[in-house]
């Protein structure tokens, strides 16, 4: 099965890094795509942009958003938009993702990847803001899972089914992260396999998979170290039920030398029968 | 105070970075959510105010408010509310998982001025830095979604810190001055330099009407302390203690993806000054003047001539335009 958008499985891929650039500008190291982290290369005229230009000259770019904020009850930022398609256009970019939450709300921003409360309300709420998003940018954006900490008492669905319905009403496509999915699982008690039997894997175009740290009582999504057997093995299972899609490693924290990162990602080989990169049905 | 003109030859220039980007929406992930106290719910909760209805606006105004609650006081905002509208996790109490991302917020924005003030946080030290980041937060709370700006404010805080700095409050504000300037010159444009070889395409008759253009990726500022040197010993790693007051001036530039900071004398920066204000070339020797009349008669004119040479090739100016 490949995703119903028809977008390509582009293979394993890293999130690119400002620690990496030197490595990657000097050796072009064999890397399938580069994922980018779009507002580090918006309100900026300057030198990431120069970065920026040379990597997506050689590189495969997905972009990845922070601050879209598209849960919240703040209008759409339109100027953050139209950079984002900017970015875009400037890259080439395959697709362009985001997550399902909210940063702020009366123009304030926590610069958080912060919770939704799974109801109705909420969900009417996303998909209009996603059509609209969609709509401007003329393609299919790509929403993933957040790890969460707190789920709210008057929630009416679960993050899965959200996340589901959300993805039918608006059509639009899902970047799922594996590492998030084990993550809020510890934090509510769930069971992931759960959450990937709710959602629609024709819709997911990408995985994502990172380290986290294990606090005993919670788990949080650090992005610290290398990823774990448990969600490696998730990972192999959502690759199995989407027929293959994008992998993508992201480190963000105590980053190691590239070679390094890049070898942890293309353990993501290990877990998917060695198909992670290839065009593959099931 | 540093006094800033937005836009070596004297003490030569020092590399800052030549790759390293400071990264700012990858604060996303939560690598700076602190390990959470396990302190049992207050037995008196914070009710700031009625029990907000469950649509999602009154929802994120509550969760807002109470993320932003700075962590100074014991409780979030509205945390009295949290039993009824957060569920209790596995293991953790509906407070304790705001907390969660109370602490985050505050970690964030505090690494994100760790970020842009490295030499300001050694020079304050830990707990101090942390205070004034703490105190920055609150008084000026993020309200776009990027973070290259965050810390614009910097300069101006710790000159109204009277209290929290003392007398660091210059040396501070001189310093933030010239960790802003090098935020700013990175994400400034990038201009096509003058060349050499296209400054010596000015006809001889032009030059007293030849107007330097700075390039927009170029700051000049004066200090009340010597801040570039501190600068650089921190970046040597030679922990430098905090300098007694001394007038400083800098350039900070962009070359390519390079980033430069130039140490000015009094006379090369009263020169380059009103170049990059715009003046022609006669007009900025003139205003010059005072300051250059500090170079002996004999060495004037070779060492104005081996500035420019140097400014040139070091890509401060963009363009010649003619008055």
């Amino acid at each position: 099965m490949a995703n119903r958008f028809d977008l390509p499985n582009l293979g394993v891929g890293l999130g690119l890094r400002t620690v990496h650039y030197a490595r990657i500008l000097e050796s072009h190291p064999a890397v399938d795509w580069f994922e980018i982290i779009s507002d580090n290369y918006m309100q900026t005229a300057g030198r990431p942009l120069y970065y920026l230009d040379a990597i997506a000259e050689r590189y495969p770019i997905v972009m990845h958003g922070v601050s879209l904020s598209i849960g919240s009850t703040d209008p759409l930022d339109q100027a953050y938009l139209a950079e984002l398609r900017e970015v875009r256009n400037r890259t080439g970019a395959r697709w362009v993702s985001d997550h399902l939450c909210w940063t702020g709300v009366a123009g304030k921003n926590a610069h958080d990847l912060l919770p939704m409360p799974y109801t109705e309300e909420a969900l009417s709420h996303v998909a209009a803001r996603v059509r609209q998003v969609q709509d401007f940018l003329g393609a299919p954006l790509a929403l993933e899972n957040p790890s969460t900490y707190v789920e709210f008492a008057g929630a009416s669905m679960r993050e899965w089914e959200f996340l589901a319905r959300l993805a039918d009403e608006a059509n639009c496509a899902i970047l799922l992260d594996v590492n998030n999915v084990y993550v809020s699982a510890f934090n509510h008690g769930f069971d992931p396999q759960t959450y990937f039997d709710a959602l629609p894997f024709d819709r997911v175009v990408q995985l994502h998979v990172a380290g986290h740290t294990h606090h005993g009582t919670h788990i949080i999504d650090s992005h610290i170290g290398p990823v774990i057997d448990d969600v490696w093995t998730l990972l192999g299972d959502a690759y199995r039920r989407a027929g293959g899609a994008s992998v993508l490693l992201e480190w963000d924290a105590e980053i190691p030398p590239f070679d390094e990162t890049h070898a942890e990602a293309l353990r993501a080989k290990e877990f998917t029968g060695g198909r992670a990169g290839q065009a593959w049905r099931a | 105070m540093a006094s800033v003109t937005a836009g070596g030859a004297d003490g030569g220039k020092t590399i800052v970075d030549s790759v390293v980007e400071r990264e700012r929406a990858s604060a996303t992930p939560v690598a700076r959510h602190k390990r959470l106290a396990h302190a049992a719910a207050p037995a008196h909760a914070n009710i700031d105010r009625a029990l907000p209805d469950r649509s999602l606006c009154s929802l994120e105004t509550w969760f807002a408010r109470a993320v932003m609650t700075p962590e100074s006081e014991a409780e979030p905002t509205g945390s009295g509310h949290a039993e009824r509208l957060l569920t209790r996790g596995p293991q953790l109490a509906p407070l304790e998982r705001l907390e969660v991302y109370r602490r985050a917020y505050h970690a964030r924005l505090i690494e994100c001025l760790l970020d842009d003030y490295p030499a300001l946080a050694h020079a304050l030290g830990e707990d101090a830095f942390d205070a004034l980041c703490r105190a920055y937060i609150a008084r000026h709370p993020s309200t776009g979604p990027n973070l290259n700006s965050f810390g614009r404010s910097m300069v101006e805080f710790c000159i109204s810190e009277v209290n929290s700095l003392g007398v660091l409050r210059g040396f501070a504000a001189d310093l933030a001055a010239l960790e802003w300037a090098m935020v700013e010159v990175i994400h400034a444009p990038t201009a096509q330099p003058l060349t050499l070889a296209g400054l010596a395409e000015v006809p001889v008759e032009r030059w007293a009407d030849a107007q330097l253009v700075a390039t927009t990726a170029f700051r000049l500022l004066r200090f009340d302390y010597p801040v570039n040197i501190y600068f650089q010993a921190f970046r040597d790693g030679r922990n430098p203690k905090i300098p007694e007051p001394a007038r400083s001036a800098a350039a900070v530039y962009r070359s390519g993806p390079t980033l430069w900071r130039m140490d000015l004398t009094e006379a090369a920066c009263a020169l380059l000054q009103a170049l990059a204000s715009g003046q022609s070339l006669s007009t900025s020797l003139e205003e010059a003047a005072a300051a250059l009349s500090e170079i002996s008669q004999d060495d004037a004119p070779g060492r104005v001539t081996s500035w420019f040479r140097d400014w040139v090739a070091s890509g401060l100016f963009a363009r010649v335009d003619f008055a």
